[in-house]
């Protein structure tokens, strides 16, 4: 039984530490707090449902469709709005709130654009649903299929940030911005790369997502806070803190909605947001303060 | 008090005496259009003590709503009107002490995000509590009709502004607008940041306590999904950073604005009409801020004071 | 009598020692200059003081009462006053409103405005400041600013004023109007002074003692001519930085 569960956890916890690894590259170099992370995930949900429902699509191509979309979406987001917004005074007085207020606009009108165009209406789709068994569980192939894409994704990003300068360059630049900049790294350019990449993966994990689970517009704002709590359990900039974070995550909700019951796992997950929050806003910054 | 303060709620007074006159006037569907504006009214005025001034933004206030509108749902019919108003205010206030004594110590857009979350447990706390008892909805039966619900909300409006009016204008908004400014600062010269944040935060939680419990007996039903609208708590905000959310004056131009269009759109495109209040959200704070009220300020070279 | 003392004062940052064993005194109605070079500790032991910090060990002690770990808030009500070496106007509010806060919730606690306001006024006037009163603070001058801070930390109606560096970023004039500042509202007020300050000439001329700090520790102590002579101060302080 418990094994059972385990894997259901691995699947959960592999597609958390898939989001939570875009929000780092988000969140970590422009240190604003994206909280229309989830919708960009949602949007890749829809890309995949109606590849699949009305071109026939399979989702695994879909998500060749869905990345690029969506890190579209990202660099149109950063040269329409942040780019402006970088140049009035008084936004970069009180930045970090009010671009979280910018971001909170942002995912209201995504999600409302969605329901608008699609109805607000829960979704699904078909797909690879056939019951296998795989490590002394059963279960369908599609979550398989997540799971392996998503151990695939997350192990390629922590090689990557090891080996290649560019990735080294990025942690770098999450730790110290502006000793980056000194040292020659190219921080705009980086930035516009983090960014679109952090949307890009979203939107994949979107469309893994959406093999297992039914999708609504409104579907993304869990993902969100999931992903700043395992960005802030792992440490800011922190790749393998958040694929771990993400897999305790997945672990932490599988078990606990077995042991209690599936209504609480709302109260559960905004449960740990609020206590990671209180108990360890240092996270989030590192050396510097999160108090005030 | 000076004489500026005074004539701004002498306004304000003489404005809701000639509101009365509103339900004789109109028919009903008026009288409920304005009762919606004069909620929204209390709900930001209110939140501007906190927010406007000390910088501290929440985006959970509906949780104060929400608890309100549950203690007039649980307390209906067991204890007259005029008591339920004051517990559900004495209720949210003692939500904000608890919410607000480790929310505050948290800095700014982590507060918002918490504030968020803390009002999202606290809905499904209630709707974990509410089917725990066996119930799916609660009916509120032989509620008041709506000129007198109109009544009180307008004396809660002019309450919430007289209250921004007041608090704006002295010591304690003094010191509240210091701490938004530079909070150490603001402690070095002797303000105790804490007593005075938590302070705002709970009087800016008991007014919209007690419009939760106007709103759920005009609408009869409690659904606690319903009432702990996450959307409410963005329109609030929105409504405040459109109008201006360091005067007053502000809330009452950005109410105004988006119940109107509420009222257009609402019905046939709620979708379009979040879509309009997300994109002036942005609008607002990346080109004009200070919203509405502060532009006109400037046009008109008011002076800063 | 001595209003401020320090003993024993040690801080680190997490593994970097700011503070080694400091201790010194200030008398009632001195003016105590701190010198040293920067990284010195100087500012870290006014954040102590003031109560923005929380020392590793030792104590200090303001007119016979202990107030390490306070908050700075409460040091302040006692009759602590601070300026930042980076100042921190309240930028959105004017000159007037500003100072007016530190009559609000200083020492005295002022309730009604006016009186606050007619307070704030005579401060502003005697720094200089009368005539930028409904300026918002944002638009003043480095110099300007620097004078709001000491203005507002003054309506607080302190016993002790920590200035630090108030000096830095001002031209000579500007400086030497200053010192005059200082030392008017010294003799007026009745204030006791502990002052950081790289500008060693202001110092000679408004101290009447300095206690030098050199990597967080205490070098020397004196008259501002024992000071200058002594062989410590000079090879650590003074031949890096030529006067």
């Amino acid at each position: 039984m418990s094994s059972q569960l385990l894997i259901a956890a691995l699947v959960a916890g592999s597609v958390y530490a898939l989001i939570a690894l875009g929000l780092n590259l988000v969140y970590g170099t422009m240190r604003l707090l994206n909280v229309a992370h989830g919708e960009i995930v949602m949007i890749g949900a829809y890309v995949a449902y109606w590849g699949i429902t009305l071109l026939g699509i399979n989702p695994i191509i879909s998500i060749f469709i869905a990345v690029p979309f969506a890190a579209a979406l990202g660099m149109a987001f950063y040269f329409g709005i942040f780019k402006r917004a970088m140049r009035s005074r008084e936004f970069m007085e009180r930045i970090e709130a009010n671009s979280l207020l910018v971001f909170f606009g942002t995912s209201v009108i995504l999600q409302n654009v969605a329901s608008l165009l699609f109805t607000p209406d829960q979704r699904g789709y078909h797909y690879a649903e056939r019951i296998v068994y795989f490590a002394n569980a059963q279960l369908p192939i599609n979550k398989l299929i997540v799971l392996a894409i998503a151990a695939l994704v997350c192990i390629g990003a922590v090689v990557f940030f090891r080996v290649s300068t560019l990735g080294i360059a990025i942690k770098g630049l999450i730790q110290q911005r502006e000793a980056s900049a000194l040292v020659g790294i190219p921080v705009a350019r980086i930035d516009l790369i983090c960014f679109c990449t952090g949307f890009g993966i979203a939107g994949l994990a979107g469309v893994l997502v959406s093999m297992t689970e039914e999708i609504s517009p409104y579907m993304g704002f869990p993902f969100t806070i999931t992903a700043f709590v395992i960005v802030i359990l792992g440490g800011l900039g922190n790749v393998f803190g958040s694929l771990f974070g993400g897999l305790l995550l997945g672990v932490l909700e599988t078990f606990g909605v077995a042991l209690t019951a599936p209504s609480y796992r709302s109260i559960m997950i905004y449960g740990v947001f609020i206590a990671v929050l209180l108990l360890r806003p240092q996270g989030l910054f590192g050396a510097g303060k999160a108090r005030t | 008090m000076n004489p500026r303060l005074l004539r701004q709620i002498g306004i304000a007074t003489i404005v809701s005496l000639l509101a009365i006159a509103l339900p004789w006037l109109g028919n009903e569907y008026y009288t409920g259009f304005f009762f919606t504006l004069l909620t929204w009214i209390a709900l930001t005025e209110s939140w501007i003590v906190i927010s406007g001034m000390t910088g501290y933004v929440s985006l959970g206030h509906v949780v104060f709503m929400g608890l309100g509108a549950y203690v007039a749902a649980l307390t209906w019919m067991e204890i007259p009107l005029w008591a339920i108003l004051p517990l559900c205010g004495l209720a949210a206030g003692a939500l904000a002490v608890v919410i607000g004594y480790p929310c505050l110590r948290v800095r700014g857009p982590y507060f918002v995000i918490l504030t968020f979350g803390v009002s999202e447990l606290v809905k499904f706390i209630v709707v974990n509590i509410e089917s725990a008892l066996s119930q799916s909805g609660r009916v509120l039966f032989a509620a008041p009709d709506i000129n007198d619900l109109f009544f009180i909300g307008l004396g809660l409006a002019w309450a919430s502004v007289v209250i921004a009016l007041m608090v704006r204008d002295s010591r304690f908004g003094a010191g509240l607008r210091a701490i938004r400014e530079n909070e150490e600062a603001a402690e070095t010269i002797g303000i105790s940041v804490s007593a005075l944040k938590l302070a705002a935060f709970v009087l800016s939680a008991i007014i919209p306590g007690m419009v939760g419990a106007l709103l759920i007996l005009r609408s009869t039903y409690f659904d606690p999904l319903q009432i702990f609208n996450p959307q409410t708590s963005v329109l609030i905000v929105t409504m405040a950073v459109i109008g201006g959310s360091d005067r007053p004056a502000g809330p009452l131009l950005g109410v105004g604005f988006l119940v109107v269009l509420q009222e257009l759109l609402w019905a046939n495109l709620p979708q379009l009409y979040m879509i309009i209040v997300g994109a002036l959200l942005i609008g607002v704070v990346i080109w004009v801020p200070g919203g509405i009220y502060g532009r006109l300020q400037r046009l008109i070279a008011v002076p800063a004071k | 009598m001595r209003l401020l003392s320090v003993e024993a004062i040690r801080k680190s940052f997490s593994g970097v020692v700011a503070l080694n064993d400091v201790s010194f005194s200030v008398g009632e109605n001195e003016i105590v200059g701190i010198m040293g070079a920067n990284g010195a500790g100087k500012t870290t032991l006014f954040s102590i003081i003031a109560g923005n910090l929380r020392p590793n060990a030792g104590s200090v002690t303001f007119d016979t009462q202990r107030i390490d770990g306070l908050r700075p808030d409460r040091i302040s009500r006692r009759g602590i006053a601070r300026t930042f070496q980076i100042v921190r106007p309240f930028g959105n509010m004017t000159v007037l409103e500003n100072v007016a806060l530190g009559a609000f919730y200083g020492r005295q606690r002022e309730r009604s405005a006016s009186v606050a306001e007619a307070k704030a006024k005579e401060i502003l006037e005697r720094l200089g400041l009368a005539d930028r009163a409904n300026l918002l603070a944002r638009h003043l001058t480095l110099a300007g600013r620097k004078r709001l801070e000491i203005a507002r930390s003054l309506a607080t109606e302190p016993r002790l004023l920590l200035l630090d560096e108030v000096l830095a970023g001002l031209t000579p004039t500007e400086v030497a109007a200053a010192v005059e500042v200082i030392r008017d509202f010294h003799k007026s007020h009745g204030v006791t002074i502990l002052m950081i300050e790289h500008v060693t000439r202001a110092l000679m001329h408004l101290c009447h003692r300095i206690v030098v700090l050199h990597h967080g520790q205490k070098i020397a102590e004196g008259t501002p001519g024992e000071v200058a002579r002594d062989p410590k101060t000079l090879s650590a302080y003074l031949r890096a930085k030529p006067v």
